[in-house]
């Protein structure tokens, strides 16, 4: 378990994490989401003891993590994946882990086999690829075997194998009952994976939720539906609901099942071509969120906000 | 588990740190081969003037030259091998995995300095052989283990300045730079300032006092051999001292 309570980073007069609370528990995935510049990875490299906190504290399993002996064996934890020296092998890398640990010398060797770099093992990092040394960043974070996970944005440069593979690593993790935290900001890879999600914006808590009640928060249930007489339906539907038209003949209803929409056009003889309940999706409820904490807005030339959808 | 237990796996790690890199092997070599091709020189130099050689010459004494070659890779070695982490990012995996920073840094200290010095009294010993190999003189070993338990403390000093200048300024480029200004470039230009002053504080810089303890030779004519060591000491703490407080006190990465 992962406890940060009242957790402060000041660095040079600016607030980069601000009296952050909260409990990251075992035998789930968490998200830990935010903008760029929220203070996620700051946030990390606390709980990790690589930076001092201004203000507050965060304990892996009750310890701080600086007075664990053998930390790897407690923690694994893969924050960037370029922080090794490029003129050393993948398996050197892990070996000077597993030393400074007391792990044993074959546990690199599976680790290296688990992550499916047998093959590159023996060559120099500068020469692996963006999610090869993602994938032996993970192999350093797994030495250890430990009960505590945690990852920084772990899909960072990883192919479609990589990534479901990724995926089922930390599923299977957090059923093992270990405590799994990921940042990412692949929402659609987040609502896959995340139980529960924390949700910070310029350095403060916005969300700490379980990954249902935060979809369920959103507006209420949509529906699509088109039908070559939208009109005609949508009249019938503005009684009781809200209805909004999108493009030839299709609605975008709220507030109304798929199966009562279905009812109504039958009942009236209107003929339906399409119906669907719209899946809730994390990253609506994210953007709600985090509307007012983005701190870097990137502008749309006029010209092409047309084909932006 | 115990600090010893702690400080034994981190030195280790380090030990595996300096010689997974192409770089420490590249310069370990290319530093002997220099030296002996030094001595080489000089001993074939020495052959063919036989008349040159005092009588109470020995090899130890024609090769001594070569430590200072010695003491500046010993000092490359190690600010190359303090700064790697954190010219490369490796800083990070580094302090997760040891996180206990004072103890990393005993780590670090020992294994580095004990290495570098090893190599250096080394590579010195091989070029002193092959000079009094070459020139004919010999080698008594009473001689040579003076000479190389003097060698070691300018080698072992030189190596914690290099790692002190390196944890303090993170920065490869500026603590090759402050080391040769020290050893090298500050005392002869401090010592020729016109000043009365000048040969007193030259004296005071480490490169002054590595000289004097490898040649005997110094700005000011009442140099002592201990004088001269608490010098190099002196420097070699101060520098561990900046050092260590950077590591332990300040982020991973700021």
């Amino acid at each position: 378990m992962i406890t940060v309570e009242g957790l402060t980073k000041v660095y040079a007069g600016v607030r980069a994490v601000d009296d952050l609370t909260f409990a990251v528990e075992s035998g789930k995935v968490t998200g830990f989401l935010g903008p760029n510049g929220a203070g996620k990875s700051t946030t990390m490299r606390m709980v990790l003891g690589l930076d001092r906190p201004t203000a507050g504290s965060a304990r892996v399993s009750g310890k701080r993590y600086t007075d664990f002996p053998a930390p790897l064996r407690e923690v694994g934890a893969l924050l960037d994946a370029g922080a090794m020296h490029p003129g050393r092998t993948g398996r050197s890398h892990l070996r000077i882990g597993a030393h400074s640990n007391g792990i044993a010398r074959s546990r690199v060797d599976e680790v290296i086999e688990q992550v499916g770099l047998e093959a590159a093992a023996g060559r120099r990092v500068k020469g692996y690829s963006l999610g090869m040394r993602q994938r032996l960043g993970i192999a350093a974070a797994l030495l250890g075997d430990p009960p505590v996970l945690l990852f920084d944005e772990p899909v960072n440069g990883l192919d479609l194998d990589g990534v479901r593979w990724i995926r089922a690593l930390l599923r299977g993790f957090a059923d093992e009952g270990r405590t799994v935290l990921v940042s990412s900001h692949l929402m659609s890879e987040m609502q896959l994976i995340a139980d529960r999600v924390v949700v910070i914006g310029r350095g403060r808590l916005i969300a700490d939720t379980e990954m249902d009640g935060l979809l369920a928060g959103l507006d209420g249930q949509r529906v699509r539906v088109r039908s070559p007489r939208a009109d005609d339906l949508a009249a019938l539907l503005a009684r009781d609901v809200t209805v909004a038209l999108h493009g030839q003949g299709e609605l975008e209803v709220r507030g109304l099942a798929a199966s009562a929409v279905g009812d109504l056009a039958h009942a009236h003889g209107i003929p339906l071509h399409h119906l669907a309940e719209v899946e809730q999706s994390l990253e609506d409820a994210y953007l709600a969120l985090t509307e007012g904490s983005v701190e870097h807005h990137g502008h749309v030339p006029a010209s092409a906000e047309g084909g932006v959808r | 588990m115990s600090s010893a237990t702690v400080l034994a796996r981190a030195g280790r790690a380090e030990w595996s740190r300096i010689w997974s890199v192409r770089s420490s092997w590249v310069l370990v070599v290319c530093l002997g081969l220099f030296m002996v091709g030094v001595a080489v020189l000089a001993g074939v130099d020495a052959a063919s003037n036989p008349e040159s050689i005092p009588a109470d010459a020995t090899g130890w004494d024609g090769a001594r030259f070569t430590a200072m070659f010695a003491l500046f890779g010993t000092v490359a070695l190690a600010v190359m091998t303090s700064t790697a982490d954190h010219a490369t990012g490796a800083i990070v995996p580094t302090l997760q995995w040891s996180p206990r920073r004072g103890i990393l840094f005993a780590a670090r200290g020992l294994v580095i300095v004990l290495t570098v010095t090893l190599i250096g009294i080394i590579l010195v010993t091989l070029a002193s052989l092959v000079m009094g190999a070459l020139a004919g003189v010999g080698l008594p070993l009473d001689d040579g283990l003076r000479s190389a338990g003097e060698l070691a403390v300018v080698l072992a000093c030189g190596a914690l300045l290099g790692i002190g200048l390196g944890l303090a300024t993170r920065s490869t480029a500026a603590s090759l730079v402050l080391a040769l200004a020290l050893l090298l470039v500050l005392p002869p230009i401090v010592a020729n300032l016109p000043f009365e002053w000048a040969a007193t504080v030259s004296s005071w810089l480490p490169g002054s006092a590595a000289l004097f303890l490898i040649f005997g030779e110094g700005p000011l004519d009442d140099m002592t051999v201990s004088l001269a060591r608490l010098t190099m000491v002196g420097w070699a703490v101060g520098a561990a001292t900046l050092g260590a407080l950077r590591l332990v006190r300040s982020d991973a990465g700021h």
